[in-house]
């Protein structure tokens, strides 16, 4: 009797177990086919992340297009878009993907080389050469443009002019100077008004990659593939600073957004190195206006470093789904010709694009009154034009992961070569 | 799994009265499950094949090849995903049973009749796994700062000379991460060892009192024996949990420092997400998740098992 | 002896009531305060609250999530409870080797972690998409069908039928119920405490799910809870006073949940009998 219901029982696992492998191949044939199903949808759909600004920005372009469009923004978080689109993507079903999309540039590599016939290429709808040099690497593949660059990462030192003339410098003494000088700086302003010099995240090498891309190299070579790590000179100098700092005893260690924002809110570190995009939290604070200018970012001391870096910034995208054409056209029209339109960017929302031809326009040369009447994206758009270009490759962030650790264990005395040579080797086995 | 199940409670073969009332409630019985069972078959099975099958493959994005045993191999000389094991499997060894040991405490604490404000108390307790996520990795991140709370707290109290950076030592930060955890599951676990503990027979207890057995006793000979099916039921759910732990590391540490905190979830979730995505190895990492689960659960199932 | 008992078992409830408390106060007086004041950890009360509460309704579609994250969890609740414990019992009560094996190979379905099985499970929505669009993707359905049937909660309510005097069972029959009539009509009734435990685990669960409502639910009008939270905190430059009056809000409902259920702990304390 038991034993016959033991069998019975096994039966039916292996009839599930049958049923199931069948479903799973079978499923395969019913990807692939969606997509390209024809029907001009009624309306355009774009994925942005920032309300303030890349978001407003979108919002902004939609006013000044000329053409009827029925664009709906939707805002997720960063890292919710690249959740969505790797599900949607990998899943072959093109099901609820967005017409347009923003990506990191740092990201953009990944996506375009994972997914090729996701994208729509947009080179009959813009001239690639009207946009900052530095951007149209990470924006294109296989010679072809997909890529729509919108936002610069141009970085600045931004920093308390209180502070540091109470330590006796000046604008022109931030002005490009090496991080050497910059570390030195910082001791000095340490000891005399007690405050630190920088809010960093062990666990962000975004500094780091300020360092690197200022001296024109990334984690990876120039084709983007080859693990770049024990012979570059330049992210070795910068672990040599990066440690420097760290020992110098002017740090405000953070761990989050948050608190990296509190650091300069409260008024407890002297400078901000970043994007330019940090100036609306540095404004938020609104006690503090007249106190901060803005200095070009630090350079390596090496040849070939330059006093201008990228940290972020992004570009929109289009999905190869019906409405295509209608996107690519609407981004073409406003982000990719309207020297007005940016003119209200600059205007409105803060937001510096990368079209060149823009920044001749009156909104430029405005003076901002918080940082002391700067003429702020006058200067930051003089020094995009000297950002140097890299191929950020696929695997930013799985590599600085990589450095992350090592970066650890450099710091607690692990000799650099050690570091960097460990660091080589996981990075080429992990990303073979 | 079955064999261990079959002595944790009552035998079927109790109540067959005749050979066909027994068929018909079995087939009954089906029925029951039946719902269950094509539904699990459907969102999990479905899925969980299609992922072993992706687990021999690897590529980027939809670039997939299949490449046999490769990721498997891969996996051994990967320090990532050492890294993730060993963390994760300190998580387990220390969180766990921390965890279970204090919410065992607190539910038998507060199952004293006599014990006033005890909704308060069962409340407040409970309070901390009703937060949402963002919430929670906001509060404890703010708490460990530098400048933090807990650091103020300590030096007040001058257990330390100088703030500790939590979230930026490799040691510190696992503890931070454990402390999270237990913060949040302890009640969670202490709910179900209470409803538990109101479905036990209160004359055990009297009669255990009038033989003049302490309150240890009480615990150790009535309480833990009358709960082990939900002592058994948490800690697989826990380890389970904890193998899996992915939003408290994700929120609070993002894994750092360097990798010191980095869970196996979380680099499944870096490989699909974070980096280029390469679906087919990260199928092949939760599929150790998955033989880590079974092993464990089946060692729990014969260790609660055994004594009875 | 029995005094310092007593005054310890006090002390250490207290202490573990602070522990957890504590942050959710500071989560209220965020809510009051600016986002500067809040990155800076300001511990007193500020006058920005309805400032914060406007920013939210006005600028962020809080209703729509709020009313979506409720359809959704009480649906999921509901049927939670009613599959999970019907195979939970079908399980312990009927118990055959056959119906162990198959238990066994369903908790083998809580093993993997979720992000793995994620995109086979959106391919397969999406196949269902063109044909029964009311269950593909982007739609309420598609968040909630897969989440409804769990072996957590089978093996929840298995365990706990353990516990459940099986002779009221044979009460049952000689009375002359059906099998499903005893199941109505006598064990839910009797597990009470259970259902009202597992109401609570399964609301809450719902109510904090992440990653598939994220991947499933497009639309704004779709917008869950944790998915709108996660927007608020995306920008470059996020209001932090705003996000923790949104916080606040999105705890409301669970806690109120379990303030509700905890009533029928008490009131199952005499319902549930043993034997």
């Amino acid at each position: 009797m038991k034993d016959f219901h033991y069998k019975k029982s096994w039966l039916i696992a292996l009839a599930l177990a049958v049923f199931l492998v069948l479903a799973a191949c079978s499923s395969d044939e019913e990807s692939g086919a969606s997509g390209d199903g024809g029907e001009e949808p009624d309306k355009i759909t774009a994925w942005a992340w920032d309300p303030n600004f890349n978001i407003a920005a979108l919002d902004i372009a939609k006013e000044s297009y000329d053409d009827d469009i029925d664009l709906e923004i939707i805002e997720n978080a960063q890292d919710d878009i690249v959740s969505k689109l790797n599900t949607g993507l990998s899943s072959g079903s093109m099901k609820g993907m967005p017409n347009i999309v923003l990506i990191e540039d740092q990201r953009a590599q990944s996506f375009l080389q994972s997914y090729p016939d996701a994208f729509y290429p947009i080179d009959d709808y813009i001239n690639p050469d009207d946009f900052a040099s530095y951007k149209l690497a990470p924006t294109s593949f296989d010679d072809q443009q997909y890529g729509l660059p919108f936002d610069t990462g141009v970085t600045g030192l931004f920093f308390r002019t209180d502070y540091l003339e109470e330590a006796g410098y000046s604008m022109e003494d931030l002005t490009d100077i090496t991080w050497e000088k910059y570390i030195e700086i910082g001791q000095d302003v340490k000891e005399k008004t007690g405050k630190d010099m920088i809010s960093l995240d062990p666990n962000d090498l975004g500094i780091i990659r300020i360092m690197i891309q200022s001296a024109g190299v990334w984690y990876v070579d120039e084709e983007g593939t080859n693990v770049n790590i024990t012979d570059n000179e330049p992210l070795r100098k910068a672990f040599e600073n990066y440690k420097a700092m760290m020992e110098a005893d002017f740090i405000k260690a953070n761990s989050d957004w948050s608190q990296y924002l509190a650091a300069f809110n409260g008024g407890d570190v002297a400078t901000v190195p970043s994007g330019n995009w940090i100036g609306a939290s540095i404004e938020a604070e609104e006690e503090q206006s007249g106190n901060w200018g803005v200095a070009p970012i630090p350079r390596l001391d090496m040849d070939g470093a330059v006093n201008a870096s990228n940290l972020g910034g992004s570009s929109f995208y289009v999905l190869d789904i019906p409405g295509k054409e209608q996107a690519a056209e609407f981004l073409g029209d406003t982000f990719g010709a309207d020297e007005e339109f940016y003119q209200e960017l600059v205007n409105e929302v803060g937001a510096l694009g990368t079209y060149t031809p823009a920044s001749d326009g009156e909104a430029y040369q405005k003076e901002n009154e918080f940082f002391g009447d700067q003429s702020l994206i006058s200067d930051f758009s003089t020094w995009v034009e000297d950002i140097p270009s890299v191929n950020y490759g696929m695997h930013t962030y799985a590599i600085e992961d990589i450095l992350a650790a090592e970066m650890q264990n450099y710091l607690k005395g692990k000799s650099l070569d050690d570091a960097l040579a460990d660091a080589q080797g996981q990075a080429e086995a992990q990303l073979k | 799994m079955s064999k261990v199940m079959e002595s944790s409670s009552s035998s079927y073969k109790g109540h067959k009265k005749s050979i066909g009332n027994w068929y018909k409630k079995n087939y009954i019985g089906w029925l029951f499950i039946l719902i269950a069972v094509v539904g699990i078959s459907l969102f999990y099975f479905y899925p969980m094949i299609r992922a072993l099958l992706l687990s021999f493959q690897s590529g980027m994005g939809s670039n997939l090849e299949y490449v046999g045993l490769d990721n498997y191999i891969r996996l051994f000389s990967d320090p990532t995903f050492i890294a993730a094991l060993t963390n994760t499997f300190i998580y387990l060894l220390i969180q766990v049973p921390v965890m279970i040991i204090l919410a065992l405490f607190f539910s038998v604490l507060l199952n004293d009749a006599t014990l006033k404000f005890k909704g308060f108390f069962r409340t407040a307790i409970f309070l901390p796994c009703v937060t949402s996520l963002v919430a929670y990795a906001v509060i404890f991140k703010y708490l460990f700062g530098v400048d933090g709370l807990i650091n103020q707290f300590l030096l007040d109290l001058s257990l330390i000379s100088q703030p500790l950076n939590w979230l930026a030592d490799p040691v510190l930060a696992k503890i931070t991460i454990i402390i999270a955890i237990t913060w949040r599951w302890t009640g969670y676990n202490m709910i179900f060892y209470l409803s538990a503990l109101q479905n036990v027979d209160k004359s055990m207890y009297e009669a255990a009192k009038i033989d003049g057995a302490t309150s240890f006793q009480q615990f150790f000979y009535i309480t833990v024996p009358m709960l082990k099916p939900i002592i058994l039921f948490t800690s697989i759910i826990s380890t389970i949990g904890t193998l899996q732990i992915f939003d408290e590391i994700m929120n609070i540490t993002n894994g750092g420092p360097g990798n010191a905190t980095l869970s196996i979830s979380m680099y499944i979730y870096n490989l699909s997400f974070e980096y280029s995505p390469d679906f087919g190895y990260a199928a092949t990492v939760s599929y150790v998740i998955v033989i880590l689960v079974v092993v464990l659960s089946l060692i729990q199932f014969k260790v609660a098992g055994d004594d009875k | 002896m029995n005094k310092f008992k007593r005054i310890a078992t006090y002390t250490f409830l207290s202490a573990a009531a602070i522990v957890s408390i504590f942050p959710f106060l500071w989560m209220l007086v965020s809510m009051t305060n600016r986002s500067v004041d809040v990155t800076q950890g300001r511990l007193l009360p500020g006058t920005h609250l309805f400032e914060n509460l406007r920013v939210l309704f006005e600028s962020v579609n809080m209703v729509t999530a709020l009313v979506n994250s409720t359809i959704i969890a009480v649906i999921t609740t509901f049927f939670t409870l009613l599959i999970g414990s019907l195979a939970g019992y079908g399980f312990e009560i009927y118990r055959t080797p056959g119906k162990d094996r198959v238990f066994n190979l369903l908790l083998l379905s809580m093993m993997i972690p979720f992000a793995a099985i994620m995109i086979p499970l959106y391919r397969l929505f999406g196949g269902v998409s063109s044909t029964v669009s009311f269950l593909g993707i982007d739609t309420l359905a598609a968040a909630i069908l897969p989440t409804v049937i769990t072996a957590f909660f089978i093996f929840f309510f298995r365990q706990n039928t353990k516990m459940f005097a099986k002779d009221l069972v044979e009460a049952g029959r000689i009375d002359g119920l059906s099998e499903l009539g005893i199941f109505f009509r006598i064990y839910l009734p009797t597990m009470k405490t259970t259902y009202a435990a597992a109401a609570i685990i399964a609301f809450m669960n719902s109510w904090n799910n992440y990653l598939w409502p994220l991947v499933v639910l497009q639309s704004p009008e779709n917008q869950t809870i944790p998915l709108l939270i996660s927007n608020l905190g995306a920008g470059y430059t996020p209001d932090f006073g705003v996000i923790m009056t949104a916080i606040v809000i999105a705890t409301l409902p669970t806690a109120i949940v379990f303030f509700i259920m905890q009533k029928h702990f008490v009131a199952g304390m005499m319902g549930s009998v043993k034997g």
